[in-house]
């Protein structure tokens, strides 16, 4: 469904994404793993839109995206999380996810005077989304609480059940459990395969290794802004370009 | 004919000389800590009519005394910003900042009309005689303003390539975080900065009295200007301060020769606007800082 | 009691303007330095037109809708700037529009200003009209707060608190927010029109100084004073601030120092200013944090 071809994006000298190729297809979740630096989140910031690549194509869908701003891929169902957790910490966290509701007619002025009745049924409908989601998340006694005031992983949480608000095609998350309890993270895992049987597909960047094997069915590995290899979790475990991408880069590390 | 235009080339080298020293200045601040400083603007009035104040009776110092006690004042009300206002609000958000910076500009141009009223003021010089070059006059004054400049435009190249010191200035405009970890002695640094500031754009006030007037507007004019001239040239390099505002100054003095002079001042606001048009960050980048 | 009905008159258009500042400032995070532009935009396209002959209603009218227009035209190229760069460049952009009053004399006359602008004869001039401009007045002030009311309360008025709080999330959940920000502007600007167009036909005559950054300043400390981003900071804002401004006129100065009092207020609003920053940012009224801000 997603299809990136030959995409690079420089920046100054330096290049981040090197003509990078790979098509996401019918794979329900993959994971996208490379040492820090490699160019996972830029790719991410390329395909969202939030980039402008300098070469290549990227296509949703059968329809090419690359080029479009940030919002109509969006709209096209490509939802994403960010690294850094990102609510809006003076909404409620409620009005976090009904914010998140694609094409409200209330975001336009001209209805709330002229079709007050349909913005107000629209508005209810999505609350009522919005909660069902809170309770899946477990923070339904948090709702009126401002998100700013909840725990990282909470927040984390919130992301994700903003994108599902959002009524995605494809979902794409980067760094999902980075920095939550191993609790919060089971809670997690257990949303994200709800959604997989729900047809969504789910594209993420993730560091633990343990998790990214239990969820994926395919692995794409970065290395220096390069796409080093790609296939299931076992053969990512015994690929030698993989293991040397990781463990060369922390010898690196250690003697520096 | 070729006179009269190579005269508002003369003319726009005088202003644009000016406009860059106010330029640098707000370039370094912004260099460092990351704000538009909207009351930089008085630190040019200010500095123009406390060498007024210090030249006229009771006090009656001959002018070239007077800068001395005006430029150590103009020091004390840059410090006196960062202290009072600046420091406090450094983990402010942006936007916090900027507005304490308009209130304060606001507060120190109504303080030049409490002491010296609304009205235009001038130097009582006896009238200096000009220069003539062919075609081209030059006042005495005009040229003391393109040389005092260059001077200082040299001295402060060479504070920043030579010097410990504009090394480490240099090393805070491009990670101030990094920078105080690294045992930068940001107290130092500070200071040097509004300093700097502060005399550039002192000075620069005193000179621009010199050659016109004062009037509690002149810095907020000139600071429009001297924006103008950080987008052109760019912060990150001095001389790319210089060059902005002598392009700035050139532009709105060739202009009068087009179009009436009454829109001598919507030329460069104009410039402004299609600059950020076409660079919305600024030509090299003002958040390079100082280098 | 003349003297209060003034006072009130020009407290309620201040919120006026403070309030459709407030949409843009409080509401959506756009430091917008030059609105009172749109203010003098307003005032003046509803001078010269009832000035020639154009019934007052429908010029005013028309005056709103220029406001609003010029508002879509500083939006779409400075939109693209962030902070500090959008608010340079709207400043800038007043300053602009200023010089434009003041220099195109055959149509504003210039410096010397536009006098004897109308007002409808249903209202008549005097004193003995003041109490019908107020209730106009009041009747515009109440009907920009309800219309704003809703409008903030609504999924676009959230929509707008989303960019303000995070512009890229607002994009990654495919809120167009620049098309978002442009009808925040547009609104604000046709508001705030509608400010200048009261201002004009009751004080009956402007000129270029009436808009200067002076006015800028003056109707940002409303907002900031009051509490940006809530329905009533700014009205209280802008009331404290004319009443504070009228109350000084009552203290009996003598005459040799009058002459400090301008200079003395405008140190106390500068002062003001930077004070909330430092001790209270958020004004005297907060925002109400995680405050439901649908109606629904």
């Amino acid at each position: 469904m997603l299809e990136i071809e030959n995409v690079t994006k420089n920046f100054g000298a330096l290049t981040a994404v090197d003509n990078v190729s790979f098509r996401l297809g019918d794979t329900t979740i993959s994971g996208l793993i490379g040492p820090n630096g490699s160019g996972k989140t830029t790719l991410f910031h390329l395909i969202t839109g939030f980039y402008k690549l300098d070469t290549g194509n990227i296509s949703f869908l059968n329809r090419k995206i690359d080029g479009l701003p940030p919002h109509i891929i969006s709209r096209k169902g490509i939802v994403r999380t960010f690294q850094q957790t990102r609510v809006l910490p003076f909404l409620s966290t409620l009005d976090n996810l009904v914010a998140a509701a694609p094409g409200q007619l209330g975001e336009n002025i001209l209805p709330l005077f002229f079709r007050p009745a349909r913005v107000a049924k629209e508005e209810a409908e999505n609350r009522e989304k919005a909660l069902s989601i809170l309770e899946t998340l477990g923070l339904t006694k948090l709702r009126s609480t401002p998100a700013g005031d909840l725990s990282y992983g909470q927040q984390k949480l919130l992301e994700i059940g903003r994108v599902l608000m959002a009524d995605p095609k494809l979902i794409i998350l980067d760094e999902p459990t980075a920095g939550i309890n191993p609790t919060l993270i089971r809670h997690l895992v257990t949303i994200l395969e709800n959604l997989a049987e729900q047809s969504v597909k789910i594209f993420l960047i993730e560091h633990n290794m343990p998790l990214v094997t239990e969820l994926c069915d395919k692995i794409f590995v970065m290395d220096s802004g390069s796409l080093i290899f790609s296939g299931t979790p076992a053969e990512v475990h015994n690929n030698p370009r993989v293991i040397e991408a990781y463990l060369g880069r922390e010898k690196d590390a250690a003697e520096a | 004919m070729t006179g009269y235009y190579t005269q508002l080339i003369v003319n726009g080298i005088v202003a644009g000389s000016i406009y860059a020293l106010f330029a640098v200045g707000l370039a370094m601040v912004y260099g460092v800590f990351k704000f538009i400083n909207f009351s930089h603007g008085e630190l040019i009035t200010w500095g123009g009519y406390l060498a007024l104040m210090f030249s006229s009776p009771p006090i009656a110092l001959p002018l070239y005394l007077a800068v001395i006690p005006a430029l150590l004042l103009t020091v004390g009300i840059g410090l006196a910003q960062d202290c009072f206002v600046f420091r406090p609000l450094r983990q402010s958000n942006p936007i916090s900042i900027l507005i304490a910076s308009i209130g304060l500009s606001y507060l120190l141009r109504n303080g030049i009309r409490l002491f010296w009223g609304s009205d235009l003021q001038s130097f009582n010089l006896p009238l200096s005689t000009g220069i003539i070059f062919g075609d081209i006059y030059i006042t005495r004054i005009q040229i003391l303003m393109v040389l005092s400049a260059l001077l200082f435009f040299s001295i402060l190249y060479f504070l920043l390539t030579r010097t410990l010191l504009g090394k480490s200035l240099r090393a805070v405009s491009d990670n101030i975080e990094l920078s105080s970890i690294m045992g930068i002695n940001m107290r130092k640094v500070t200071w040097t900065i509004w300093i700097l500031a502060s005399v550039f754009a002192g000075s620069g006030g005193i000179l621009l009295a010199l050659d016109t007037s004062l009037d509690p507007m002149m810095g907020m004019n000139s600071l429009i200007k001297a924006f103008a001239a950080v987008l052109l040239g760019g912060a990150g390099n001095i001389w790319g301060a210089l060059v902005g505002g002598l392009f700035i100054g050139i532009t709105e003095n060739l202009s009068v020769a087009f179009i009436s002079p009454d829109y001598k001042d919507f030329i460069s606001y104009g410039l402004i606007f299609i600059l950020l048009l076409i660079k919305p960050r600024g030509f090299f980048g003002i958040a390079g800082g100082v280098r | 009691m003349d003297y209060l009905y003034h006072i009130l008159i020009i407290a309620l258009i201040y919120s006026i303007f403070a309030q459709s500042l407030n949409l843009e400032l409080g509401f959506t995070g756009l430091y917008n330095f030059g609105h009172i532009a749109f203010f003098g935009i307003g005032a003046y396209a509803s001078a010269l037109l009832s000035l020639s002959g154009v019934p007052i209603p429908v010029a005013a009218l028309i005056a709103i809708g220029l406001a609003g227009i010029a508002g879509a035209f500083l939006a779409l190229p400075t939109l693209r700037l962030s902070g500090d760069y959008f608010g340079i460049a709207t400043l800038v952009f007043a300053e602009m529009v200023h010089l434009l009053f003041l220099n195109e004399r055959d149509i504003t006359r210039g410096p010397m200003g536009l006098p004897n602008i109308p007002r409808p004869d249903w209202i008549g001039t005097g004193v003995t009209s003041l109490p019908l401009l107020l209730a106009v007045v009041f009747f515009a002030a109440a009907v920009t707060f309800i219309l704003l009311r809703i409008i903030t309360n609504s999924p676009f008025g959230r929509s707008l608190k989303v960019i303000r709080e995070d512009e890229f999330v607002a994009q990654a959940l495919g809120k167009n927010t620049f098309l978002i920000k442009t009808k925040a502007i547009v609104t604000g600007s046709a508001f705030a029109g509608l400010a200048g167009v009261l201002w004009a036909h009751y004080i009956t005559y402007i000129s270029p100084s009436d808009f200067t950054l002076q006015e800028t300043i003056l109707v940002l400390l409303c907002i900031v004073l009051g509490g940006k981003g809530t329905h009533w900071g700014p009205v209280i804002g802008a009331f404290s601030i004319i009443f504070f401004a009228e109350f000084i006129r009552f203290i009996p100065i003598p005459s040799e120092y009058t002459r400090f009092v301008a200079p003395l207020q405008g140190m106390i609003y500068g002062f003001i200013l930077v004070i909330m920053m430092l001790k209270r940012p958020q004004g005297l009224i907060s925002e109400s944090r995680g405050q439901r801000t649908t109606n629904a």
